[in-house]
């Protein structure tokens, strides 16, 4: 091979494509040096997760031409993608719940040249791959068993091989904490030594500055830039990216918080998960933040708080009168929210409409005593959601999967955030959502406080965690370690906590 | 999408994919051409409500089906139900008056009903397995209360019921009317009814129902119960129709209504479908019946035409998923 003949190992030119009468992508260009990490990035919506199906041959571009090492590419499907050297982890898990972390890893080449499998050596080499990408994982347990974090290492590491020539990464640190995050730099910078090209797409925009060495920015389909990174900045490719500048990221907010705590959770302990002996309290009108490394118990506090899980011990305490949750019909009945973290599994319903998507938490206030649904009011309150989370969409008839990601977040999250709640927990609010839609999301929350809801927030987005709590908790080892007012906050002191250790005294 | 129909026809293949959208009432509308063209019998008003006769008792609980397998679920008693509640519409119709009889049969319909809806909703068995047991027992149960041959109706309830089966009103059937009704109402529930949009969300993601909040046994439950109660009218209407309840009856109805569902363009893996297809669907299985009858095909030939016509449509929906 003498890939050095060309200026690019990658050249994407000229690419359109249209999903019936709606166009995706008017005439865009990518071009990626050999052992280039180069950052994609755009609105939600703006056509970066249809680009990289293209690129792999999930979908069929409409004109344009795809030049891999100086010959032009049409993969019919993504196994002719692999073949090519092209692996893609992509924005949505796409991994078999019930198959074994193994088999998930080498699915696509199981059968590939033997009839017979040797299982023991594809566990063992499973589990060396995944030690040398330093997770923790055990490479023979099912993949139903695994935190959502843990899912997203085994797709990376599905899509890491050694003929690899364009890796792709959709938005791959969506559910990482800052330490998984290095974890996946330092593999990055690995295979990019090894002279692979990487397409990363991410809506942080500190972590492209962090690894990029070029960027390519989409609005609306089309690419309005194209840079070696040092030539821009933040507010350069938000600019690219939306149109215009972007203030204030964190609105102020100026909620009264009230002293009386709305909702109270004492010596909570978990039947069968690690979280134990939780108590904290949020107050009416409070963003209360939890903190934490993945893995440190708090997404699985919110499920038993919401009777999603089974708690061992415990007592709950809303509006001064304790209540029990056994189940999610139960909190849901009291007026408790929950948005799950894992939008695709949890959190949306992919083949309904937004519509029916949107409604399904609200039928108390939209149908009559028998159930009949006011259609007219339905698609009022719908619309409205629409609007004001700014979800990308010709209209409220379209099936969620048809979303790009962050707009299905947005659709998760309009399905609680719309309904009248005593206490909500967000988990990860905005996952996959782009800067400009972070600040509706964010409003939306205060909207929210303001009726004097206890708004509890997970986050692994430091930034975003210290931006709109009024208090923060931190969780390490499936109980928390400490608390944080508005004053100490850091990101130091989050991570002090995180791993255990006391805050450094001043 | 709200596209309007010309948008849809007038954008590239658009004729193709309007076609392929609604293709079950395009399959059911060229099938009723053909047959007018290939037999002079066909549009004769006897053959006609002959035809709607024959499909009631399958639509009915093709329409309990329907509901089932938008949970995800699927319902195999239904066929073995509808022989056990005609032997116990017959033996209930001969000690009560017709209302009375009516209701009771339809109330054991919905108990027998729970037993599947319980078992896969609170005991987290597979609907394949609890529902295939359920067709066993009612089967064996059926040839246990009719003692291995027909109850025949005695009494004026009796024949009050024979004559409702066996008239028209208007021109139409009175049990394709019961039939239609129902289809109604199963449109109605689906598409207004809280009831409605609460299994089809089961259906397409069960975990993020229950996480938001929705009683999901609750209507799995129901969903099986359902289904019963509708097998227990069918039950009636064919019971009704030749004035007896034989445990011989239903053989296989499962499967076609399964079929019905299916050729409607419902997914077994839930979430999809509606009652006017799962209709046409009915339509179109019996509409193939009765042509291959007009020209005298034997019923081996038919079963195969049958197994081709659901291939034939269910590669038509996947042609549409795409
Ligand atoms: N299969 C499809 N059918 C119809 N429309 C689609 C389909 N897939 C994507 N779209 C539309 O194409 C547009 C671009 O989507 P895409 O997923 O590429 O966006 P994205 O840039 O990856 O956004 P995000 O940051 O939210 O992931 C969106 O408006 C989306 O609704
Ligand atoms: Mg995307």
């Amino acid at each position: 091979m003498k890939n050095s003949e060309y200026e690019y190992r990658l050249e994407m030119t000229g690419i359109s494509k249209s999903f019936g009468v709606v166009s995706v992508l008017k005439n865009v260009n990518l071009k990626v040096k050999k052992g280039e990490i180069h950052a994609l990035l755009g609105e939600n919506g703006a056509g970066k997760s249809t680009l990289i199906k293209i690129l792999s041959g999930v979908h069929q571009k409409d004109s344009g031409s795809v030049v891999l090492d100086g010959t032009e590419i049409t993969p019919k499907n993504t196994h002719q993608g692999q073949i090519l050297g092209i692996n893609v982890v992509y924005q949505e898990l796409s991994l078999v719940n019930d198959l074994s972390v193994a088999e998930n890893i080498y699915l696509h080449k199981l059968g590939a040249n033997k009839t017979w499998m040797n299982w023991k050596g594809l566990i063992q080499d499973a589990q060396e791959l995944l030690d040398s990408l330093g997770f923790k994982i055990d490479a023979s347990v099912k993949v139903k068993q695994l935190s959502i974090v843990q899912k997203q290492v085994v797709e990376i590491a599905k899509a890491i091989s050694e003929d690899t020539k364009v890796l792709v990464l959709d938005e791959p640190t969506t559910v990482f904490d800052p330490n998984d995050i290095q974890k996946l730099f330092k593999i990055l910078f690995k295979l990019k030594a090894q002279g692979v090209s990487i397409i990363y797409i991410s809506h942080h925009l500190d972590e492209v500055f962090t690894i990029a060495d070029a960027v390519t920015v989409l609005r609306d389909g089309v690419d309005t830039g194209s840079m070696p990174i040092a030539e821009t900045d933040k507010d350069g490719v938000i600019r690219l990216m939306i149109g215009r500048e972007l203030k204030d990221l964190y609105p102020k907010r100026d909620v009264k918080i009230g002293d009386v705590p709305v909702f109270e959770v004492k010596n909570l302990t978990a039947k069968d998960t690690m979280v134990h002996n939780v108590s904290f309290n949020v107050k009416p009108g409070e963003v209360l933040g939890i903190a934490g490394l993945g893995g440190s118990g708090r997404t699985e506090t919110a499920k038993l708080i919401f009777g999603a899980d089974k708690k061992k011990s415990g007592t709950l305490i809303l509006e001064g009168e304790e209540i029990k949750t056994n189940s999610p019909v139960d909190a849901a009945g009291y007026q408790i929210g929950f948005v799950s973290e894992d939008r695709k599994e949890e959190g949306v319903f992919l083949p309904l409409s937004i519509r029916r998507n949107i409604s399904v938490t609200s039928f108390d206030s939209i149908s009559s005593k028998l159930g009949f649904i006011n259609i007219e009011h339905e698609y009022k309150k719908v619309l409205n959601l629409i609007e004001k989370l700014n979800i990308k969409t010709p209209n409220s008839e379209v099936d969620v999967k048809n979303l790009s990601g962050g707009n299905q977040q947005k659709v998760a999250l309009a399905k609680w955030l719309s309904i009248d709640s005593k206490v909500i927990f967000i988990d990860e609010p905005t996952r996959g959502v782009d800067v400009g839609a972070k600040i509706e999301i964010y409003n939306l929350i205060n909207e929210v406080a303001k009726k004097g809801v206890g708004v509890v927030v997970i986050s692994s987005d430091m930034p975003e965690i210290m931006g709109i709590s009024d208090r923060i908790l931190v969780m390490h080892e499936g109980t928390l370690y400490g608390e944080l007012k508005k004053e100490q906050f850091s990101e130091e002191n989050i991570l002090r906590y995180s791993i255990g250790e006391p805050l450094k005294a001043i | 999408m709200a596209l309007t129909l010309k948008q849809q026809l007038s954008s590239p293949g658009g004729i193709l994919k309007f076609l392929v959208k609604y293709n079950t009432i395009f399959i059911f509308i060229l099938l009723v051409i053909f047959s007018a063209l290939i037999s002079d019998v066909f549009f004769t008003s006897v053959n006609l409500s002959n035809l709607l006769k024959q499909v009631s008792g399958i639509g009915i609980i093709s329409i309990g089906m329907l509901i089932v397998i938008l949970t995800g679920g699927i319902d195999l008693s239904v066929g073995s139900m509808v022989a056990l509640l005609a032997v116990t519409f017959a033996i209930l119709i001969n000690i009560f008056i017709a209302p009375v009889a009516i209701l009771l049969t339809i109330a054991i319909g919905f108990g027998l009903g729970s037993i599947s809806g319980y078992l896969v909703a609170y005991q987290k068995m597979a609907p394949f397995v609890a529902t295939l047991a359920l067709m066993t027992i009612a089967r064996g149960m059926g040839f246990i209360y009719s003692k291995g041959s027909p109850v025949t109706f005695t009494t004026v309830g009796g024949q009050f019921m024979s004559d409702f089966a066996n008239n028209s009103t208007l021109g139409i059937p009175n049990i394709a009317i019961v039939f239609f009704l129902i289809v109604i109402m199963a449109m109605v529930m689906l598409r207004y009814n809280v009831f409605g949009r609460l299994i089809i969300a089961i259906g397409s993601n069960e975990e993020a129902s229950r996480l938001s909040g929705i009683k999901v046994n609750k209507y799995k439950f129901l969903v099986y119960a359902i289904s019963g109660a509708l097998a227990a009218t069918a039950a009636i209407i064919v019971a009704s129709r030749t004035n007896l309840g034989s445990p011989n009856m239903g053989m296989a109805w499962e499967l076609d209504a399964i079929a019905a569902v299916v050729i409607g363009g419902a997914s077994l893996n839930g979430g999809r479908g509606t009652a006017i297809n799962t209709l046409m669907g009915v339509l179109i299985l019996g509409l193939i019946g009765n042509i291959l009858n007009l020209l005298n095909v034997p019923s081996y030939p038919q079963q195969v035409v049958k197994g081709a016509i659901i291939i034939f449509a269910v590669l038509l929906q996947r042609f549409e998923s795409k």
